[in-house]
């Protein structure tokens, strides 16, 4: 029996180095040690033996069945590998293919440019507030100090509609509208599209500007210009120059045209800012007492200034376009690259 | 309004360079927008003398030149005749640029050597045309003399953009006096000597105004025995640098003073008033009157008009009439300084679309207290220029003379809106300086009396707004405002806009912005019925072009045109969206409604060329997925898809409008190939239309959440062949009656036709997964349930289960 399990313990050692797959070897197993297999024959013969040859034999057969379980465990783990290696071998690909894009989508840079402004000022404390396009003339100049045949309506080309209405020039009907609507203190901002009849390559009849109003107790023009200051630096960087400088707007006195320091030469001079080194970019003032009276404020305790910009114009100074026309084309590849 | 340095300079003795001068003025509110440095870059051209000069060997019409130019002695080859040895002229050196970006080289012409050129005028851009070279007078300048500086016409012209209010600035005197006031100077008056001869104005002309409230003041001059002529050198430049024509003498001696004082005036021919007589009145409706310019002009009542004894003479303020404008014969004149009502002027100016300088400045204001210094110094220049006598004393009908009324002002209130901390003498110090009268008042405040040229001038805001712009907005310190706290965040209008752009973006849209106007055949061009409200569009009274002339009532047209724009540049993969407004007329309301809408449109392939996916072309489906994402998201509950009544603009059979309950909200579909062929589109289209207000309305805010089953799931697939008209929705609809908490999912997975299914048939499966929130569910429950659930298929739907 001793030789029987000895010359079985040989010929398992060699099936098991000579097998080519996992599958041999779990064939191997099952001839060997699964219920019909020969050594488990064999240890059903372990009965027939003396009570004394029993323990022995029977060590040897444990001893003989742990080789070659530990062989075959061996050589499955090997050949597992080999078959890993193999596959991963057979799997190599070429990483420098493009790879699979989810398709991109993006806003429009009005969108962009307008989001940028009002998330600004909402750190601010200033509200969006909206006005309807399609206005009259009340809103859109008569109560904001516009008096009827007055020149300084020469300043907006406007779109006349049917019953006396207009297409807004600005986006300042909205302060009245917000003034109608609430009482102080008031700190909005109205993002919209605005009309003016002129068309030519730094004009476009229909347009986007952004609208702000603050009216408080005490809030000084010296205010608006640490407001603006703020602002431009968020939009534009730290140090951007900012530069007030007097102006006139029928709804607004003292009135500032506001300039930052060319974003294209840094204030040395080029085309863009016409050798200025100065960029337009914002019209301003302290709210004008006359607008205050038509939507019942009473001037004399109150305060508060009034800004409004062109969204285009920015929009052409942050992504270096100089078309305004580009804007409105809605080329994809144009687009895209927002 | 444009003015040159010299000319301001002999109204204020400043100091400042051209460049510092241009900085103030902006500061001042009197923004330069471009300032020209004549005769800079041209300093090669220099006075020189005409040494030597001979026939040219090889052409009868040139001369050959020695000229010495202070240094050497050069070769020049000229053309002109008008000069000769011995005289001084203009050389442009080689290296010189004339204007219009001309070089002077050294060249041979017809085989001499010509080392520079002698210069006309018009060379030189000093005139537009001239007959000859410059002869300068003998000795004008040392030889070699920049002939700019050798003339005196070095000088900066500065273009300034005037604000409306600023009609004081309309006039070099005006902007001189600003520049007074911030530098702390006094304005020079220009001095007018004159004299009269004993005969008396009044009794040659008389003056009446019929409307002192349209014309408060009318002044005039009588000048006799004056000779029409070209105007001297001097004052044509000066004219021709800011920008006007030269005329004749005494047209050019009212527009110097106009542009220098501000006050427009007017020269009648004299002789050719009827009846010696001045009527100052408005016209009789339907008036005819040629202006002169050539146009018959058909008045209103409201158009004011100056007449002699039988007609009018001239439209008051803007223009004068063929009928009594000077001509080479006039000799006498009768002078004209009114001040008309600036708003009348406006509407008559604003009803011709005649615009002029005169115009401009009446409809804006003028100093009515300026307006006989105006015309008593044109006519001594007249009288100067002209020759001539004026007759003794000024015709001054000055109806409508009155003070300026006085402005109570508060020192500290500039301060506290200013947010600056100025002495109160700083401030007095100002408004004095502006020309104001000042006196003060028992309670600390002072009553100001602006000057009449200041029109802009009214209030106490006014003149807070002085003291900023005088003391110098640089100076006001950056503050941050102390603000109460206001609760506030975006509307939920707000809200969901920016979701949902938010949300298409995502999903690989493009966003597109179009013109809210369209042409008003878009809502043709989209087949819509006749009686679809969206004909009826809000019209522009004027528009730019007929392709932009209505206000839309859908997005689609401009979508559709982007999307043609985009192919036709071969830019065939698209993803476009617009989420803006469309303008619908209310009847019965004050306003037209303006609500939100979002078109879509999908064309080419699904997900762009690339190298490892078949170029799968998008379809219906793609453009109603994205609806159903959006739906989904904002929780549009009830949704359905109706084929019934369909949007005229879609494919009949690939289209539907969506429903939420009863509420239509949108469509979806691919282009009608017609509405493709009218966009001018070449392949399918799918688009889709959203109405955000409703949206709006029907999201869900509030989402329930519920946990995730941790029991097994089981699932079963069933394939079942149906009539091609029966929706597949039906199948999910009917196993949905089955209101078991147990079938978590239904899905369709497979639509087929072909080999196997039998024609007008088609094969849907679906997979049913089934799963118990509470516990693992048995065998026997399951099928249980999946045989009721093909129970009802095949009752209820007919079906046949494969």
């Amino acid at each position: 029996m001793r030789e029987q399990l000895e010359q079985l313990r040989n010929g398992a050692l060699q099936a098991i180095a000579t097998a080519s797959s996992v599958e041999q070897l779990q064939d191997i197993r099952i001839s060997l040690l699964g219920r019909k297999g020969e050594l488990t024959a064999l240890m059903k013969g372990l009965g027939s033996l003396s009570a004394a040859e029993r323990p022995m034999v029977g060590q040897l057969v444990n001893t003989v069945r742990d080789e070659i379980e530990s062989a075959l465990g061996v050589a499955i783990e090997s050949a597992n590998e080999k078959i890993i290696a193999t596959r991963i071998q057979s799997e190599r690909i070429d990483i420098s293919l493009p790879g699979r894009r989810p398709l991109k989508g993006t806003k429009h840079p009005v969108s962009l440019v307008i989001e940028e402004i009002c998330s600004i000022f909402a750190g601010l404390g200033f509200a969006v507030a909206e006005g309807p396009e399609i206005e009259h003339d009340w809103y859109n100049f008569e109560a904001l100090n516009f008096p009827p045949e007055h020149p300084a309506r020469d300043m907006q080309d406007t779109f006349f509609v049917e019953n006396d209405m207009l297409l807004r020039t600005h986006t300042s009907p909205v302060q009245i509208r917000t003034m109608l609507k609430q009482k102080p203190p008031v700190r909005i901002i109205a993002p919209g599209t605005v009309y003016r009849c002129d068309s030519d390559a730094t004009h476009s009849p229909m347009f986007h500007q952004i609208e702000g109003l603050m009216v408080d107790t005490k809030v000084t023009f010296g205010d608006l210009k640490g407001i603006l200051t703020v602002f431009t630096n968020q939009l534009f960087g730290q140090k951007t120059g900012v530069r007030l400088r007097p102006s006139y707007f029928p709804f607004t006195e003292p009135s500032a045209e506001v300039d930052i320091a060319c974003v294209i030469c840094g204030g040395k001079g080029c085309r863009v800012c016409k050798n200025s080194g100065w960029l337009e970019i914002l019209g301003a003032g302290m709210v004008d007492p006359e607008v205050y009276r038509h939507v019942q404020y009473d001037a004399e305790n109150i305060s508060g200034f009034a800004f409004g910009m062109g969204i285009e114009r920015i929009a052409m100074l942050k992504y270096g376009i100089s078309d305004m026309r580009l804007l409105f084309e809605n080329d994809v590849r144009f687009l895209r690259q927002f | 309004m444009n003015v040159t340095y010299n000319w301001l300079k002999e109204f204020v003795d400043f100091d400042a360079t051209p460049d510092e001068l241009a900085a103030l003025l902006t500061m001042l509110g009197l923004e330069v927008e471009s300032m020209v440095k004549l005769g800079d870059g041209l300093d090669d051209v220099v006075v020189a003398l005409v040494e030597e000069k001979r026939q040219h060997p090889n052409a009868d019409k040139l001369s050959l030149c020695r000229v010495n130019n202070g240094k050497e002695l050069l070769d020049v080859v000229c053309g002109a005749q008008n000069f000769s040895q011995g005289d001084t002229v203009v050389l442009a050196q080689i290296g010189a640029v004339l204007p219009g970006d001309f070089k002077i080289k050294r060249s041979k012409i017809r085989g001499e050597e010509s080392c520079g050129m002698l210069c006309s005028d018009k060379e030189l851009g000093l005139a537009e045309e001239s007959a000859g070279i410059i002869v300068l007078p003998p000795g004008i300048a040392t030889l070699g003399t920049p002939v700019f500086k050798a003339l005196g016409l070095k000088d900066t012209l500065f273009e300034i953009g005037l604000t409306p209010n600023r009609s004081d600035c309309l006039s070099v005197i005006g902007i001189a006096r600003d520049i007074a006031a911030k530098l702390g100077l006094k304005v020079k008056l220009p001095h007018s000597t004159l004299v009269e001869s004993s005969e008396k104005a009044d009794s040659v002309i008389g003056v009446t105004i019929k409307n002192p409230e349209l014309c408060p003041r009318y002044a005039a001059r009588y000048i006799s025995g004056c000779t029409v002529a070209p105007s001297p050198e001097w004052l044509v430049k000066r004219l021709n640098a800011v920008g006007i024509r030269s005329i004749n003498n005494i047209v050019d001696v009212t527009n110097l003073i106009m542009m220098e004082l501000g006050q427009p005036l007017h020269a009648f021919d004299c002789l050719r008033l009827s009846g010696k007589r001045i009527v100052v009145r408005t016209a009789e409706e339907g008036e005819r009157f040629a202006t002169l310019d050539n146009q018959l002009r058909v008045l209103t009542s409201s158009d004011l008009v100056i007449c002699d004894a039988e007609r009018p003479v001239a439209l008051a303020g803007i223009m004068g009439g063929l009928n009594s404008e000077i001509e080479s014969t006039t000799t006498t004149i009768l002078l004209e300084s009114a001040f008309f009502k600036p708003a009348a002027i406006r509407k008559t100016a604003k009803r011709l679309g005649l615009h002029t300088e005169s115009s401009h400045r009446f409809e804006r204001g003028i100093d009515i207290d300026g307006v006989t210094r105006a015309l008593d110094r044109a006519a001594c220049l007249i009288v100067e220029l002209a020759g001539g006598v004026q007759a003794k004393g000024c015709i001054d009908i000055y109806p409508g003379k009155s003070d300026r009324a006085a402005i109570t002002f508060r020192p500290e209130k500039a301060n506290e809106l200013i947010g600056i901390d100025l002495e109160r003498d700083a401030i007095i110090d100002i408004l004095t300086r502006l020309e104001c009268q000042i006196s003060g008042c028992a309670d600390g405040s002072v009553s100001v009396v602006p000057p009449y040229y200041r029109l802009d001038i009214e209030r106490e805001i006014d003149l807070i707004e002085e003291i900023a712009r005088l003391n110098g907005y640089d100076k006001i310190p950056a503050t941050m405002p102390i603000a109460r706290v206001v609760s506030d965040r975006p509307t939920r209008h707000q809200e969901i806009e920016k979701r949902v752009r938010d949300l298409l973006v995502n999903n690989g849209m493009t966003e597109i912005i179009n013109f809210s106007f369209t042409a008003p055949d878009s809502a043709r061009k989209l087949l819509l019925g006749d009686d679809d409200p969206r004909h009826a569009a809000i019209k522009l009274a004027n528009p730019l072009v007929d392709e932009q002339s209505v206000m839309r009532t859908t997005l689609l047209p401009g979508l559709l045109e982007t999307t043609a724009r985009n192919m036709n540049f071969r830019s065939l993969d698209l993803k476009l969206f617009e989420i803006r407004r469309v303008y619908l007329p209310c009847e019965g309301e004050d306003m037209p409604r303006e609500p939100l809408c979002i078109v879509g449109a999908i064309t080419g392939t699904r997900d762009g060329d690339g190298w490892s996916r078949p170029n799968e072309l998008v379809d219906f489906f793609d453009a109603k997925g994205i609806v159903e994402t959006v739906l989904d998201f904002l929780d549009v509950g009830g949704v359905s898809w109706v084929t019934e009544n369909q949007e005229s603009y879609y494919h009949p059979g690939k289209s539907c409008r969506i429903f939420s309950g009863r509420e239509c909200i949108g469509s979806v579909g691919e282009l009608h190939p017609l509405v493709q062929k009218n966009f001018e589109i070449e392949k399918p289209v799918f688009c889709f239309e959203l109405d955000f207000e409703k949206l709006v309305k029907l999201s869900r805010t509030k989402k329930t959440i519920t946990a995730p089953s941790r029991f097994p799931d089981s699932t079963r697939d069933v394939a079942m062949l149906i009539p091609e008209e029966l929706a597949a929705s039906k199948i999910i609809d009917c196993i949905r009656t089955e209101k078991s908490n147990e079938i978590e999912h239904v899905q369709i997975f497979d639509v087929y036709r072909g080999k196997g299914v039998p024609e007008g048939y088609k094969s849907i499966a679906v997979r049913i997964r089934y799963r118990s929130i509470e516990r693992t569910l048995a065998e026997e429950e399951i099928a249980t349930l999946h045989n009721k659930i093909i129970a009802n298929l095949t009752d209820k739907l007919k079906v046949t289960v494969r």
